[in-house]
């Protein structure tokens, strides 16, 4: 990877097939030449901590994005798989995507984080703990005891069915829904319309992997999506 | 061994946790009383008591990983895992990780289970932590300690939230201690040993 050194501080330049998603910022080396930032003494202060925020969060994008590991041909031929158990396997990393999502929303009132089957069990316990929110699992059916709601949605051949225990989230509740990855967006629109059917307010979803290609963004619509990783 | 007999007595932690759980009965077939977690997890405090008392057990162990069960284990493990330093290691149904794996299988009431691990995850000499919601027979959890022990790591413990008082004078797994939360909050104790032994639970 390329290194660009401004102020003693590393901004990695990530090739074209990885790049940054952040709500705060983006860096664009090509926009931001070293030398205009050097030869204005006053603006230099908010600048360098502007920039060193980003090259930390920059750092931890990468660290993250390097450490998921790809699996040709899993679950069938001709499909890469994103595999996020390597993830698991290095600490700063996974301590460094619980705290991105952390810092996104502790701010923003979130009483419930959903998580999807299974791999969004791994990473919306931690969201929710340092939230303070509730955890919801949102299960395959039948694996959830006592009453459930359940929303159907479809697969690429035949429909599939994810479940919610009634009574664990109430109207007016501010709603994150979490999973490893987005693809189609099938199974998030799934969760999100069991949310909202019990009358809370999904604000967001996120997710540590997009895969652009398969559009998932644009089947949430309105709902909006924070992936940390795009992979294409 | 109970969090209540080994330092934790009175602490009121535990109460909320055990209070915090429910019961749902004749699931996920009569005479079976399940003890529900999930309502444990709409208790943000209940919940980090949890990971807390955990976590204050382990910190200073030098545990290297933390394995959790499909699919229960993967909510209790990677919060002890975060804060302990220590990698989280999924341990899955057959065909759900991708890559090499290695099995282990496991007998059920009827037929048998497998459960799976990465190649590679855990190297020879690491300390293991392994974490369920809860043990009843054991029969998971000790398939899980074959698989670790299979690839030449030690298993320190195994911790579960809950434990039925069967496994109670029996606080070692394949020689591996196991250290437990709460006792289930059964309403009917006397019918889930009956179903147990008739089942050959024990």
């Amino acid at each position: 990877m390329n290194t660009l050194k401004i102020f003693n501080s590393d901004i990695i330049i990530l090739k074209p097939k990885r790049y940054l998603h952040s709500a705060n910022f983006f860096i664009n080396p090509l926009k931001s030449p070293a030398h205009s930032f050097l030869s204005n003494c006053q603006k230099k202060q908010s600048i360098s901590s502007h920039m060193a925020a980003a090259a930390a969060a920059g750092d931890r994008i990468s660290r993250i994005t390097s450490a998921i590991r790809v699996i040709p041909d899993f679950p069938k031929p001709g499909i890469l798989f994103q595999d996020i158990t390597t993830l698991l396997l290095d600490p700063v990393a996974f301590k460094d995507t619980i705290d991105l999502f952390v810092e996104r929303y502790k701010d923003k009132d979130i009483s419930v984080v959903a998580g999807v089957e299974a791999r969004g069990f791994i990473f919306g316990p931690p969201i929710a703990l340092a939230l303070g929110a509730k955890f919801v699992p949102m299960r395959k059916p039948k694996k959830l005891p006592g009453p459930v709601i359940s929303e159907e949605y479809t697969l690429e051949y035949g429909t599939d069915k994810i479940e919610m225990h009634v009574g664990a989230v109430e109207a007016g509740d501010r709603a994150l829904v979490i999973d490893d990855l987005i693809a189609t967006g099938g199974t998030l629109c799934a969760a999100i319309s069991l949310l909202e059917r019990v009358g809370s307010h999904v604000v967001e979803c996120a997710c540590v992997i997009e895969l652009p290609e398969l559009k998932g963004r644009d089947r949430l619509g309105d709902k909006p999506l924070f992936v940390l990783v795009s992979s294409s | 061994m109970f969090a209540e007999e080994n330092g934790l007595h009175g602490d009121p932690r535990i109460k909320a946790i055990s209070d915090a759980i429910r019961v749902v009965p004749h699931f996920p077939k009569p005479g079976i009383m399940f003890q529900d977690i999930t309502t444990l997890l709409l208790d943000p405090k209940a919940f980090r008591y949890t990971v807390d008392i955990f976590v204050d057990r382990y910190r200073d162990k030098n545990i290297s990983v933390v394995a959790g069960v499909e699919a229960r284990g993967f909510m209790f493990g990677p919060p002890i895992a975060l804060a302990i330093g220590a990698k989280f290691v999924p341990l899955r149904k057959p065909r759900k990780l991708p890559g090499e794996v290695i099995s282990e299988a496991y007998v059920l009431e009827y037929g048998t289970d497998c459960l799976e691990m990465h190649v590679g995850a855990v190297q020879p000499g690491e300390s293991v932590l392994i974490v369920d919601d809860l043990v009843a027979t054991g029969g998971t959890l000790s398939a899980a300690i074959r698989l670790l022990e299979r690839v030449g790591a030690e298993v320190v413990e195994c911790a579960c939230v809950i434990g039925l008082p069967l496994v109670k004078g029996n606080w070692r797994l394949n020689g591996v201690p196991l250290y437990v939360l709460v006792e289930p909050r059964l309403d009917d104790l006397n019918m889930m040993l009956e179903q147990h032994l008739d089942d050959g639970y024990i």
